[in-house]
């Protein structure tokens, strides 16, 4: 029995929600019903094939499904489905959020504990939605000296950064939000506003622990973003293209792991330090500094922050995927759709159908789909693991391993791929 | 439509690099002035140069401004500048850059740059990298050269030798 209510009663909550429910259908009957007819009155309805639309005409059409499967199909080619729906904000923030709880529950199997496990009976399912309501209803606590507007701003500045990413990411052939002809430089502009943003808000939180955190994550951020950047020149050396999608499609026959494998292990690397991700979580380190850079964040601008790193987790994992792993390429296993997904039947004077099997996406789409997100899962998968395997490395470790070694093993992937695409065996002369 | 965005553009860049110079807070002008350069990204992109658009926020905004943004907040501004409100040191610089201003546009009105239309395709990065591998292949080697002497510089740099001590085994 919760605190917050101590003689909670099933029978009155229900009896509650019943009185609720009255009151509010009374409401509507008495004053709603009469105000929605009043202005029907002045509002002068179309005329559409022949027929008055009135509200009643309308609903008939919205639960015809040859008539709204169109509307629903006309939706999704709009850019907003694509940015809000779709390849953008609300497929990524899915992705996401079944990777927080994936990897609670992984690491707690790899630990041997058990996880989340109660709220929601099955294997603690929605824990998720719980602690998302307790991230809202918290209160947002800001330090008494914090800089306060660069305090506010930096959550949402970093999930609209991690969104921006997100948008750059093809996921089937055609499906993504901004298709830009330099997509590649577009990722490495975005990841370079991470660190600003990371050292800005820690600055502004006015305490030791948050500074601390974030000067390291700017060493290791800016450090690790030089071999990031040449390990993923070795891509761009033999497709002879920036565009991310036309650099998923060129790995038809085979993806760019099989001849660039150093230069995917170096990509590997440099993305778990970008992402703070153990063994390189320095700037969260939570046994030395709290909870680094984000120690002063409460409420719902740690869930944003939260938010904005899994974001980013799920970009760089696509991103890892496009590039090398061979984006939506895959065999086709979605079957082919029917015309018709029911045939007319008639009961009596009502006759319903034939239906339509109007495919909301194409065969294509969703096998690329399917593809793309399996790769991703397995890449977040792996860069998952790691949490539940390795220590912390410390920073000297970690600045000497991205400025030398990294940069050197960059340099000859980079080589490689020259040497492959002089040898005439691969690139814009070769192969492809 | 362009010309709404090139005056929102201008706004920006003039009004965050007057902030830049006028905020005491050292942080917030740097702030401002990550604006500016993040305005000249979008006169580059106005001006249909995405390649130089893009390097611009990479570099200036996501490299250089966290390198001032670092050394700000290393440094502890009252201990190295004594604060000197002087009004006439200001109006003369505010009517020294007017002048040259107004002596930059008068001559770029005069070179006839208005007249150049606007409407061309946006140029394609290949071709810059055709141009660079042919034509000015001697200034590709030169920064080229440049470039690895720099990297290699800063690898020396990172694998300091002399630091070493019994604790910091590798």
């Amino acid at each position: 029995m919760s605190a917050l209510a101590p003689k909670f009663k099933l029978s009155e909550f229900i009896k509650s929600i019943l009185d609720n429910a009255f009151w509010i259908l009374f409401i509507v009957s008495l004053i709603g019903l009469p105000l929605i007819q009043i202005l029907l009155f002045y509002i002068e309805m179309p005329i559409i094939d022949g027929e008055l639309l009135t509200p009643f005409l309308a609903m008939t059409w919205l639960a015809d499904p040859t008539r709204s499967l169109p509307i629903l199909k006309a939706f999704m080619a709009t850019d907003m489905f694509r940015v809000m729906a779709f390849p953008g904000f609300g497929f990524a923030a899915l992705i996401a959020a079944a990777t927080i709880f994936v990897e609670r529950k992984m690491l707690a199997k790899l630990q041997l504990r058990v996880g989340p496990f109660y709220c929601g009976k099955i294997e603690g399912i929605l824990q998720l939605a719980g602690d998302g309501l307790k991230l809202i209803s918290k209160e947002i606590i800001i330090p008494a000296k914090a800089d306060k507007p660069i305090f506010w701003a930096a959550p949402v500045i970093f999930v609209a950064t991690a969104a921006a990413f997100v948008a750059l990411i093809p996921v089937a052939p055609g499906w993504v939000v901004a298709d830009v002809d330099l997509g590649l430089l577009g990722v490495f502009a975005v990841i370079g506003f991470f660190p600003i943003i990371t050292i800005l808000s820690a600055w502004s939180a006015n305490s030791k622990f948050p500074f601390i955190g974030g000067i390291r994550a700017l060493f290791q951020m800016v450090s690790f973003e030089i071999p990031l950047i040449l390990s993923l020149l070795g891509v761009v050396i033999l497709t002879g293209t920036l565009n991310l999608s036309e650099i998923a499609a060129s790995q038809s026959s085979f993806p760019w792991i099989v001849f660039l494998p150093v230069g995917a292990i170096v990509f590997f690397i440099t993305m778990l330090a970008e992402l703070e991700r153990i063994p390189f979580d320095l700037p969260e380190a939570e046994s030395e500094i709290v909870a680094g850079w984000l120690t002063e964040f409460s409420g719902m601008m740690y869930g944003l922050v939260q938010l904005g790193t899994y974001l980013k987790l799920y970009a760089f994992a696509g991103l890892f995927v496009v590039l090398f792993l061979g984006g939506w390429n895959g065999p086709m296993v979605v079957p082919p759709f029917p015309e018709e997904l029911l045939t007319g039947v008639e009961m009596g004077p009502l006759t319903v159908g034939p239906f339509p099997g109007l495919p909301l996406f194409d065969q294509e789409m969703l096998n690329g789909t399917l593809w793309f997100v399996l790769k991703t899962v397995g890449v977040i998968f792996f860069i998952l693991l790691p949490r539940g395997v390795f220590p912390r490395i410390r920073i000297d470790m970690l600045l000497s391993l991205g400025w030398t070694k990294l940069i050197g093993l960059a340099f000859v992937n980079i080589f490689i791929a020259l040497g492959l695409l002089y040898a005439g065996v691969l690139g814009p002369g070769g192969l492809q | 439509m362009a010309d709404a965005a090139f005056l929102a553009l201008t706004v920006i860049t003039i009004g965050s690099a007057i902030a830049a110079l006028e905020l005491r807070s050292l942080i917030y002008g740097s702030i401002a002035l990550m604006g500016t350069l993040g305005g000249i990204a979008g006169f580059f992109f106005l001006l249909d140069a995405p390649f130089v658009a893009l390097f611009q926020l990479a570099v200036y905004v996501g490299s250089i401004a966290v390198l001032i943004l670092f050394t700000v907040m290393l440094v502890k501004r009252e201990l190295i500048f004594k604060k000197i409100e002087d009004k006439r040191r200001k109006f003369a610089g505010i009517g020294l850059m007017m002048v040259v201003m107004v002596a930059l546009g008068a001559v770029f009105l005069d070179s006839g740059i208005k007249t150049i239309t606007t409407d061309e395709p946006p140029v394609d990065f290949r071709d810059i990298g055709t141009d660079f591998v042919t034509y000015y292949w001697p200034a590709l080697i030169l920064m080229g050269l440049i470039l690895a002497g720099s990297v290699t510089g800063a690898l020396v740099l990172a694998k300091r030798e002399d630091v070493e001590n019994d604790q910091r085994t590798n």
